[in-house]
């Protein structure tokens, strides 16, 4: 048998671990953490044996399909895409469970805590396998339920409650519109079909959803006296979705709040699971985005102006999981922006872009783990109170080092030397310069330049406020177990070496992932249908393009050296309530006064009260109407009810005899 | 043969009086007497059109109805009895507790 047949355990193995972990967890040692470890363990093992396999030859993915009910099908699809998916989320999430050992051991509920992350990590995988958009949106919901009860995991901390309803309801948004999406679309491919579906054909699937989009494309909606494609409401739908759950602007408020979970939660949320299924759902429909008019454009620019936006909130975040949750905010932006490009660079901007989302993985989770470990030492998340840590914990400074300089993009640009980060995100830039050249349009491209200057600046503030300098508080504090500090260096020596050892040929094997032998589409002549001009490039960029990712991030790094390392200027006084700019940023834009308290609070909630307060009004009085005629009624009929059997014997008596006039009458009539 | 026309003259003149009775009485067994003298004209009625129309189906119904009004009676009586350990009176004007 093949490795390949092997490819549905990948998501089941997680999903037993959750069954077991949640019944028997209690009765062993640390939550039966052992169960979901070796779970997860076997799903990475088989990920990775899958994917050397494909790695060998590319066209010939694995594809596993069985009716489950109607003109639906439950499958499994391994193509490169998915396959490099999987394997970075089984290895990220079996390092982060884990370092969970080590990080839940005070905890009163290890084994709920395993349990749920199995489940979590069980539902990305099964996403990541879908052949078919039903079931992916099956573990797209269950995704959200588990991101639900892991970041309201202390469900006693009532801002933890809060903060779990809010990213469910946020990402909610996002949902409904996705299901639209897939609702449309099944409409339209039960028109193209005229009703009548080929037994064995399964339509949600996605050969059949790619082999019909000149068809769907050829369907126009009339919307305020615009002809819009189908193919575009259906793609930017999911592109909704895509925004919700991969924190995109305006839907990103619930990434920040997700921190009050515990922070391996935080990390399994920001770079392993959750937020990378919006990226993975845009990069696994591709082909109709590139034939959809515009929504490319829509995913660029909206992706560029995410990782500006959150960059800019992140410089002045206090709490340490808030600047890396801004900072995940921004890099999804990147990713984003990376397939958003694809308007001008085609097919190959799926590698680029999902090259960015391993790499980050990496880091991210490296930075979340270190933070954590921080954290679990020292008691406290505020950058004021910490400084000088590195002394006290060598191992973890250094490896959150390096996750930053890979963050910030560092290497020699033209070689292979260089942090993971900036062989990831260099090509980003790059590509949406010749998006830029190609189409006119500059601002994705400066809004990347300038995010990526934000990013650098951020994350060095955050390396000098945390690990150099003298102690601001008496905080104690020691280096974290073995448990804790082995996965970090595993993280660390990916964030350092993965992008160098495997860019070329990742590139070469995410190119395969729209032509094999499950589907095979001409993503050119897509682009054509799509309205976009594909750009001829490699190697034209002008030599300050090139290096512009690395000047622009090596002057991050200085400006935070200078302020934060140096102190040749005094933060206190531009840190002021005085300085509406410092206001602006530090209050996120007044994000929470707009959405929450005027949207939501004023707007949607006071408008229903409002509403259902006239409605109620208007059924009260009905009700109140009603039961006051009744009582006068009643009051007036129940004279007759004398209580006299003689006065009743009467009125029948008098009844009949009328009642024999009537007939009388009524017989002479007729 | 005396003609139909004066058995429905009696039962006319039974039912009339048993009506009055009815009407007028205050005592609980005088109109459970009354009741008995319409019921019984409307049987004679039965018998009288069924020996005119030659078919027995009449005089069966007046069996039935005498039953019946057996069966009333009897429970009348009972209910009467209640009354009285109640109230000492049968009087029906005295028992108006359900009127509102």
């Amino acid at each position: 048998m093949a490795i390949g047949d092997f490819a549905f355990l990948i998501p089941l193995l997680p999903a037993l671990a959750f069954v077991l972990t949640f019944f028997l967890g209690k009765k062993l040692p640390n939550g039966g953490a052992i169960i979901p470890i070796a779970a997860i363990a076997t799903s990475f093992v088989i990920s990775l044996l899958i994917t050397l396999n494909l790695l060998q030859n590319p066209e010939e993915v694995i594809t596993q399909s069985y009716s489950w009910f109607a003109l639906f099908n439950v499958g499994v699809l391994v193509d490169p895409l998915a396959a490099v998916m999987l394997t970075m989320v089984t290895f990220v999430s079996l390092l982060i469970h884990i370092y969970s050992v080590g990080y839940m051991s005070h905890d009163a509920a290890p084994s709920r805590y395993f349990a749920e992350t199995a489940l979590f990590t069980a539902s990305m995988l099964s996403l990541i396998l879908s052949d078919n958009i039903l079931q992916l949106f099956v573990s797209w919901e269950l995704v959200g339920l588990c991101s639900y009860l892991l970041i309201g995991f202390w469900y006693q901390k009532p801002s933890a409650a809060t903060a779990a309803k809010k990213a469910f309801l946020t990402t909610r948004i996002g949902d409904v519109m996705f299901l639209a999406g897939i609702v449309l679309l099944f409409a339209d491919l039960f028109t193209i079909f005229n009703g009548t579906i080929p037994a064995g054909t399964y339509i949600l699937r996605f050969d059949e959803i790619f082999a019909h989009i000149p068809e769907i494309a050829a369907i126009n909606a009339n919307i305020f006296g615009m002809e819009v494609s189908h193919i575009t409401i259906i793609t930017l739908l999911f592109f909704g979705g895509a925004v919700g759950k991969s924190g995109q602007f305006p839907l990103h408020v619930w990434l920040p709040d997700a921190m009050e979970g515990p922070t391996t939660v935080s990390a399994l949320i920001h770079a392993a699971t959750m937020v990378t299924a919006g990226v993975y759902l845009v990069a696994r429909t591709f082909p109709m985005f590139i034939a959809a008019p515009d929504s490319l454009l829509v995913v660029a620019y909206l992706g560029a102006f995410t990782a500006i936006f959150a960059a800019t909130m992140g410089i002045v975040m206090n709490d340490l999981k808030r600047v890396l949750a801004y900072s995940t905010i921004s890099q999804l932006g990147y990713m984003m922006l990376g397939l958003g490009v694809g308007a001008a660079i085609g097919a190959e901007a799926v590698g680029v872009s999902l090259f960015h989302l391993i790499n980050h993985a990496f880091f991210k989770a490296l930075l979340f783990l270190c933070a954590g470990s921080v954290i679990h030492a020292v008691g406290t998340h505020d950058m004021r109170q910490l400084g000088g840590v590195a002394k006290v914990m060598p191992i973890t400074a250094l490896t959150m080092i390096i996750a930053a300089f890979s963050l910030a993009g560092f290497g020699i640009p033209g070689t292979s030397i260089g942090f993971s980060g900036f062989m990831s995100k260099d090509p980003i830039i790059e590509s949406a310069y010749l998006f830029a050249e190609s189409s006119g349009m500059w601002l994705p491209y400066l809004f990347s330049i300038v995010a990526a200057l934000l990013t650098s600046l951020y994350i060095f503030r955050l390396i000098f406020m945390t690990f150099f300098g003298k102690p601001r508080t008496d905080y104690g504090g020691h280096e974290s177990p073995a448990s804790m500090t082995i996965p970090l260096s595993i993280l660390a020596l990916f964030a350092l070496v993965f992008g160098a050892l495997t860019r070329t040929s990742f590139y070469h094997f995410l190119e395969e992932t729209f032509t094999n032998n499950f589907v095979n589409m001409d993503i050119p002549a897509l682009a054509e249908m799509g309205g976009y001009h594909l750009a001829s490039h490699a190697g034209h960029e002008p030599l300050l393009i090139l290096w512009m990712p690395l000047i622009v991030a090596v002057a991050g790094l200085l400006i935070a050296y200078l302020v934060y390392g140096l102190k040749i200027v005094n933060m206190d006084n531009l840190v002021s309530r005085n300085n509406p700019v410092y206001k602006l940023l530090y209050n996120r834009y007044y994000q929470n006064e707009i959405f929450t308290d005027f949207f939501s609070v004023k707007v949607i909630y006071e408008g229903f009260a409002f509403a259902s307060r006239s409605v109620e009004r208007g059924f009260d009085w009905l009700v109140n109407w009603i039961s006051d005629i009744t009582i006068e009624t009643g009051e007036s009929v129940r004279q007759f009810q004398t209580g006299v059997i003689q006065t009743y014997a009467t009125t029948v008596v008098a009844g009949v005899g009328l009642l024999i006039i009537l007939i009388r009458v009524i017989m002479e009539v007729i | 043969m005396i003609p139909v026309e004066l058995y429905i003259g009696l039962a006319v003149i039974i039912f009339t009086i048993g009506l009055y009775g009815f009407m007028t009485q205050r005592s609980g067994i005088r109109m459970l007497m009354s009741v008995e003298l319409m019921l019984n004209s409307a049987n004679l009625n039965l018998v009288a059109f069924s020996s005119y129309n030659a078919d027995l189906t009449g005089q069966v119904f007046a069996l039935y109805s005498i039953a019946l009004a057996a069966c009333e009676a009897a429970i009348g009586f009972a209910i009467l009895m209640a009354i009285f350990r109640m109230k000492d009176t049968i009087n029906l004007d005295s028992f108006n507790v359900l009127r509102w």
